[in-house]
C-alpha cells in the first residue's frame, strides 16, 4: 500500500538544523497493523506525519497507492489524504465548540457528502463505538476516553483505508486504553490498514509487526509471534 | 457546511466572551462615527439637489480687486447687473431673478412677530420652481406685493395651510405699515437649501426709486442674484460671457478699465458664477465676512470629517485584525484539525473571512442601535436635524451593507490569511506556540500606528482648542464686558427719551449709539482723500477705507485710549456729520486707526491731527482729523484688521451700546425691556449680551473643536479596547515565563514592569511618529488664522499628550499584569 524509500526529513530552525529522518526505508501492505516505537525524539511522530501526509520529506521517495507523492504540494496532500487517511491523536483534537455528532460529521463535511447520508453515516459510527448517548454532548463533558472513541469515530466514518493513530492511549488510563486498543483491532480485523505510534510494549503487541527507530533511522523490525487475543 | 461554520462562529463568540465584546464594541464605536459623520457629510454635501432643474441654476457673487485696496468678496451683486446680463446674455440665459432680504415685523392681535421677508422679481418662480399647495407659480405671483408664503407660516398665523385671501399686518414698507394679501402658500423648503425663503414678496421697484444702493445701481452691492441657464448651456460659457462683456460692452468698462494695470476691467472687478448645489460648501470662498442667506458649510471641514471617520474606523479595523490573529494559536488546532479532515486553504480563509463579515453585521447592528440614541445630542452639537432613516433610504442600507462587507473583508483578511497558512503537520505536531515573529511584530506596528492616529488626533483637538480659546480671548483693544446691545432701528424718532430713560435705570452707567456693535460687520467702503501733501505721505488720493459710524461717548465706553487728539465731543459742537447741499461743503470730524494711519503714510498719530479728509457723506464733506485710535478688532480676528474712519452720522446708527454694573442679569434684562415697551411699543425688543455674541463668531471653530474631540475620545477609546485585549491575551501566553521567572525570584513589581514595559515600547514610539506629523499639520492649519496662538505652545501639547498615552497604556495593561503576576508559579507552570 505505501512505500518509503530513502526518506530523509530535515528540519530548519534559525541557526540549528534537526534531522528528524534518516533515510528510512519501509514498507506497508494493505491490511496491516503496524506499530512504530523508539525513545523520546527519535522521529516516530515525524514519520507517521510524513506517512499520513501531514508532512514532506526533505528527500527520497513515498509512494502511496502508486503514486509518489514526496513532491506533492499541501494542495495535493490534502485530496489524498482527505479520502483515504483517519487520524487519531494522543490529546484527541476534538473541536471543543461542536458536539459530539459534529465533530465526527466534520470529517463527512468537507467530501461534500449531502446532509441526509452524513447524518445517517455518524449515527451508524457513533453506535460502532459506543458513543451515541452522547452524541449532543461537547469535548469539555466528556472523559478522555470517551474523547478518544469520538476521534476514533472520526477517523472511520468516512471509510478511510488507513488509520494513523499518534499515541492514542498516551493520555488514557489502561482500562480506557485496553478499549481503544481493541476497537483499533477490530477496524484492523474489518481490512483497515492501521500504524500507530506508541510508547507501550503491551499495546505494540497488538500490532503484527513492530518498527523500532532511534535517531531517526530504523534500526529494527519484528513480527509478532503469535496472534493477540481480547 | 455553512451550518457547521455559523455553529463554530456563534460558540467561539460566546466561549471568548470578553474579546468578542471587545471587539464587537470597539467595531460598533467604530461603525457609529462612521455613520455619523456619513450622515453629515450626505446632507451638506446634498444641499440645494432637491431643486427642480437645480443643474441650470447659478447665482453671480462679485469681487473688487483695485490695486492698493484690499480685496472685497461677496455673494451679492449691484441691482443693475441682472436685467443687463440677461438681456445680453440671451443664448445663454433663460432668466433671472434678484433676492432682497428685509427684516420686517408681523403684527397679529396685540403681538409682533420679527420676520424674515425675501422681495424678489417676478420670475422667481421660474428660476425656483418650488411646489405649492395652494394657488400655483402661474395664478399666485402676478403682481407687485403678491405675497407666497410656507405652510410653516401659514400655521403659525392662521392654524391652517389653506389661507390664500388673508392679510398679513408688516411693518414697515417704506416706512409706514402695510398689509399684504397671502396669494399663495407653497410646501415648507427642506433643510439642506441655502435659501432662506419662507415669506416672498413680489419686487414693488418704486419703494426703491429714491435709494440709489439697491435697484439701480452698478456697484453697490446689495441683491442676491441668480440665472437659469438654458439647457444644455454649462456655466463656463455665460461665464465668459459675462468676462467679454465686462471687458467690452458694459457700462463698467470704461470707467473701471482705467484702474486696471493691463487694461482689462476683470483685473479689477469680477462677477462669479456658482452652480447652485455648490453654494453651501463652496460659497465660503466668495463670501468674505458678510456671509449668506443661512449659514454656509464649510468644505475643508467635511474632508477632514471624512478622513477623522476614516482613521476611527481604521482603528477598530486594526483593533479587529489584531485580536484575532492574537487569538490565531487558540484556534490553531481547529485549522490544523479541519485541514487533515479534508479542508483546503480556501476553505478554511472563506470560513474565517465569514466570521470577520458576521462579526461586523454584528457590529453594525449596534452601532445603528447605538446611532439612534445618539443623534440627538449629535443634532444639538452640530445645530442640525439630521436622522437615520434607514428604510425610507434604500441607497443609505445599501452604502452600509456595502460598508460592512468591505469593513469585513477588509479586518478579516489578514486574519483569514494568516490563520488558513498553518499546516497542520507544523501545529499538532507541537505544543509551542505558532506565532511566527513576523506575525507578533506586525502586530506591534498595528499598535504603533493606532496609537500615533490616536495621539495626532488629541494633539489636534487641543490646538484647535487653543485656538479658539486664544481667538476669544485675545486683546480686542476695548472693554467688552458688561455690555448690552440694543437694535434701535425700529425705535424710530424716540432715541432720545429711549437713551435718557435708560440712563435712569441704577444699573446703566451709559448709553452710547454706533452703527455697529463688535462682533457686527460692515463692509461700507468709501474713498477718503487726504488733502495736504506731507513727506512720505499720500495726498490727493482717494483711499478706500472702511467706514463706522459713533456717537458721543462711544470710545470712552469701550475704554479705548486715543494714541493722540481726542473723542468725539458734543462741545466742540463740530463733530457730526450733515447733510450738505449741492455745490457746498459740509464740515465734520473723523477719527482713525493705526491702520488707516499707515496707509496715509502718517509716521506718527500727533501728525495726523488736524489734517483734512474729504468725502461724500449726505453730499461733499470735509472731515478734520481730531482723534487717532489703535487697531480694535470689531469681526473675528481671523478677519485681521482694515484702515479704518470713524465719524457721527446719527442717521445710520443702529444699536444702542448699554454698558452696566449689576451681577443680576434677570432683572437688568427685565428693566430694558420695559423700557423699550415704553417707548417703541409696537416693535419686538433685539437684545443681546456683547460677549454672547463675540463668542458666537467662533461659534464654527468651537463646533470643530468640539467634534474633534469627540472623535478623538472614541479613537482612544477603541485603541485602548484594542491594547487591553492584546495585553490580556499576550500576558496570558507568558504565563509559563512568568511562572518561571517567579521561582527564580522576581516580585509582582517587576513582573508588572516587565509587562508594561513591553506595552510602553509601541506607545513611546507612536509618540515620536505622531509628534512632527501633529506639528506639521496643526501649524499649517494656524497659518490660515492671521493672529494665532504661539507655535511653542505645541511642546507642552505634544508631551502632555504623550505622557497621557503612556499613563492609559499602563492603566490598560497594569491590572491584567498585576492579576496574572500574583498567581502562584506552580500552578502556571503546570499550565503547561
Amino acid at each position: 500500500m505505501l512505500k518509503l524509500h530513502n526518506l530523509t526529513r530535515v528540519y530548519q530552525t534559525e541557526d540549528v538544523e534537526t534531522l528528524a529522518l534518516n533515510n528510512v526505508n519501509i514498507e506497508i501492505a494493505q491490511g496491516e497493523f503496524v506499530a512504530i516505537m523508539g525513545p523520546s525524539g527519535c522521529g516516530k511522530s515525524t514519520l507517521l506525519n510524513t506517512i499520513g501526509m501531514l508532512d514532506s520529506p526533505s528527500s527520497g521517495d513515498y509512494i502511496f497507492n502508486d503514486e509518489n507523492v514526496a513532491a506533492y504540494s499541501e494542495k495535493q496532500l490534502s485530496v489524498i489524504r482527505k479520502k483515504s487517511i483517519g487520524f487519531i491523536f494522543q490529546n484527541f483534537n476534538l473541536i471543543d465548540e461542536l458536539t459530539v455528532a459534529e465533530n465526527i460529521e466534520l470529517a463527512l463535511i468537507y467530501h461534500n457528502i449531502p446532509a441526509a447520508e452524513r447524518k445517517s453515516k455518524v449515527e451508524k459510527v457513533m453506535d460502532k463505538v459506543g458513543i451515541a448517548h452522547r452524541a449532543k454532548h461537547l469535548p469539555s463533558q466528556l472523559s478522555g476516553g470517551q474523547q478518544q472513541r469520538v476521534a476514533v469515530a472520526r477517523a472511520v466514518v468516512g471509510d478511510q483505508q488507513m488509520i494513523l493513530a499518534d499515541e492514542p492511549t498516551g493520555n488514557l488510563d489502561s482500562a480506557h486504553g485496553q478499549e481503544v486498543m481493541e476497537m483499533l483491532q477490530a477496524l484492523n480485523d474489518e481490512g483497515t490498514t492501521i500504524v500507530m505510534v506508541t510508547h507501550s510494549p503491551a499495546h505494540a503487541d497488538y500490532a503484527r509487526r513492530t518498527i523500532n527507530l532511534f535517531d531517526g533511522h530504523v534500526v529494527t523490525q519484528s513480527v509478532r509471534a503469535a496472534e493477540k487475543t481480547a | 457546511m455553512f451550518r457547521n461554520y455559523l455553529i463554530t462562529f456563534w460558540r467561539n463568540i460566546i466561549k471568548n466572551g470578553v474579546f468578542s465584546v471587545i471587539n464587537i464594541f470597539g467595531l460598533a464605536i467604530g461603525l457609529m462615527s462612521c455613520i455619523l459623520i456619513m450622515l453629515f457629510v450626505r446632507q451638506e454635501s446634498g444641499f440645494d439637489t432637491w431643486l427642480k432643474n437645480h443643474d441650470q441654476l447659478v447665482r453671480m457673487h462679485t469681487t473688487y480687486s483695485f490695486p492698493n485696496q484690499e480685496v472685497f468678496d461677496t455673494v451679492r451683486s449691484a441691482g443693475s447687473m441682472m436685467p443687463a446680463i440677461k438681456n445680453y446674455a440671451k443664448t445663454e440665459i433663460e432668466t433671472g431673478v434678484r433676492f432682497i432680504q428685509f427684516n420686517m415685523t408681523v403684527r397679529q392681535n396685540e403681538d409682533v412677530f420679527p420676520e424674515e421677508f425675501t422681495m424678489v422679481d417676478g420670475s422667481f418662480f421660474n428660476v425656483f420652481d418650488l411646489p405649492f399647495i395652494h394657488g400655483s407659480k402661474e395664478s399666485s405671483f402676478n403682481k407687485p406685493m403678491d405675497l407666497v408664503i410656507t405652510e410653516e407660516v401659514a400655521y403659525k398665523y392662521f392654524g391652517k395651510s389653506d389661507v390664500i385671501g388673508q392679510t398679513l399686518t408688516v411693518c414697515c414698507v417704506a416706512g409706514n405699515t402695510a398689509t399684504l394679501t397671502i396669494t399663495g402658500v407653497i410646501k415648507n423648503l427642506p433643510n439642506a437649501t441655502h435659501l432662506n425663503t419662507d415669506m416672498i414678496v413680489y419686487l414693488q421697484p418704486a419703494l426703491f426709486s429714491d435709494n440709489d444702493g439697491m435697484l439701480n445701481t452698478w456697484t453697490s452691492v446689495n441683491v442676491y442674484t441668480y440665472f437659469k441657464l438654458n439647457p444644455g448651456v454649462k456655466i463656463t460659457q455665460l461665464q465668459q460671457r459675462i468676462n467679454y462683456w465686462l471687458n467690452n460692452e458694459s457700462p463698467l468698462t470704461e470707467r473701471f478699465a482705467k484702474d486696471a494695470p493691463s487694461g482689462t476691467v476683470t483685473e479689477v472687478f469680477q462677477l462669479k458664477l456658482m452652480a447652485v448645489p455648490d453654494l453651501h460648501l463652496q460659497a465660503k470662498r466668495d463670501a468674505g465676512s458678510m456671509g449668506d442667506l443661512t449659514p454656509l458649510g464649510d468644505r475643508d471641514m467635511i474632508i477632514t470629517f471624512i478622513i477623522v471617520a476614516v482613521l476611527v474606523l481604521l482603528i477598530a479595523c486594526i483593533n479587529f485584525m489584531n485580536l484575532s490573529t492574537a487569538k490565531a494559536s487558540k484556534r490553531a488546532r481547529e485549522v490544523a484539525m479541519r485541514k487533515v479532515l479534508g479542508a483546503s486553504r480556501t476553505q478554511v480563509a472563506v470560513q474565517f473571512l465569514g466570521e470577520a463579515i458576521g462579526l461586523v453585521f454584528l457590529s453594525l447592528l449596534f452601532a445603528l442601535v447605538a446611532v439612534e440614541l445618539v443623534l440627538p445630542f449629535y443634532n444639538d452639537l452640530l445645530g442640525k436635524d439630521l436622522a437615520l432613516l434607514l428604510f425610507d433610504s434604500p441607497s443609505l442600507l445599501l452604502i452600509l451593507m456595502l460598508l460592512a462587507i468591505c469593513v469585513g473583508i477588509g479586518a478579516g483578511i489578514y486574519p483569514a490569511l494568516y490563520l488558513s497558512r498553518f499546516l497542520p503537520g507544523q501545529i499538532l505536531k507541537s505544543s509551542k506556540s505558532v506565532e511566527s515573529k513576523s506575525s507578533v511584530k506586525f502586530r506591534n506596528i498595528l499598535v504603533i500606528f493606532q496609537f500615533a492616529t490616536s495621539i495626532i488626533l488629541v494633539i489636534s483637538t487641543l490646538v484647535v482648542y487653543g485656538q479658539t480659546i486664544f481667538s476669544n480671548n485675545m486683546e480686542v483693544g476695548y472693554e467688552r464686558d458688561n455690555k448690552l446691545v440694543l437694535n434701535i432701528q425700529s425705535a424710530g424718532d424716540n432715541l432720545a427719551s429711549l437713551k435718557q430713560e435708560l440712563l435712569n435705570l441704577p444699573e446703566v452707567t451709559s448709553v452710547t449709539f454706533s452703527s455697529e456693535a463688535p462682533s457686527q460687520d460692515n463692509e461700507n467702503n468709501d474713498g477718503f482723500m487726504l488733502l495736504e501733501s506731507h513727506e512720505a505721505g499720500i495726498a490727493n488720493q482717494s483711499l478706500s477705507m472702511n467706514k463706522y459710524n459713533m456717537g458721543y461717548g462711544f470710545f470712552e465706553a469701550y475704554k479705548v485710549k486715543p494714541l493722540a487728539g481726542r473723542f468725539f465731543d458734543e462741545n466742540f459742537g463740530t463733530d457730526t456729520i450733515k447733510t450738505a447741499a449741492k455745490g457746498e461743503m459740509g464740515q465734520a470730524s473723523a477719527v482713525i486707526n493705526s491702520s488707516a494711519l499707515k496707509k496715509f503714510g502718517f509716521s506718527n498719530a500727533q501728525e495726523a491731527i488736524g489734517k483734512t479728509l474729504a468725502t461724500n457723506i449726505r453730499g461733499k464733506q470735509h472731515l478734520t482729523i481730531v482723534g487717532v485710535i489703535p487697531d480694535i478688532y470689531f469681526r473675528s480676528i481671523k478677519f485681521g484688521v482694515r484702515a479704518s474712519v470713524y465719524t457721527l452720522n446719527p442717521e445710520r446708527f443702529r444699536v444702542a451700546n448699554i454698558s452696566f454694573t449689576t451681577n443680576n442679569m434677570a432683572n437688568l434684562i427685565n428693566d430694558v425691556e420695559s423700557v423699550w415697551k415704553n417707548n417703541v411699543p409696537m416693535q419686538p425688543i433685539n437684545l443681546q449680551f456683547l460677549s454672547e455674541m463675540m463668542a458666537a463668531q467662533y461659534h464654527d471653530e468651537l463646533t470643530t473643536a468640539q467634534l474633534f474631540l469627540v472623535f478623538s475620545l472614541i479613537a482612544i477609546v477603541i485603541a485602548c479596547l484594542g491594547l487591553y485585549g492584546l495585553s490580556a491575551f499576550t500576558v496570558e501566553r507568558r504565563t509559563k515565563e512568568i511562572g518561571i521567572r517567579k521561582v527564580m525570584g522576581a516580585s509582582v513589581k517587576d513582573i508588572v514592569a516587565l509587562l508594561i514595559w513591553q506595552f510602553s515600547k509601541p506607545v513611546v514610539l507612536a509618540n515620536l511618529i505622531a509628534w512632527p506629523i501633529a506639528a506639521y499639520l496643526m501649524l499649517t492649519w494656524l497659518e490660515a488664522f492671521p493672529y494665532r496662538m504661539d507655535a511653542i505652545w505645541l511642546v507642552p501639547i505634544c508631551l502632555g499628550v504623550g505622557l497621557l498615552s503612556l499613563v492609559i497604556a499602563w492603566s490598560t495593561v497594569g491590572g491584567n499584569a498585576a492579576k496574572v503576576a500574583r498567581k502562584n508559579p506552580i500552578k502556571a507552570l503546570r499550565y503547561e
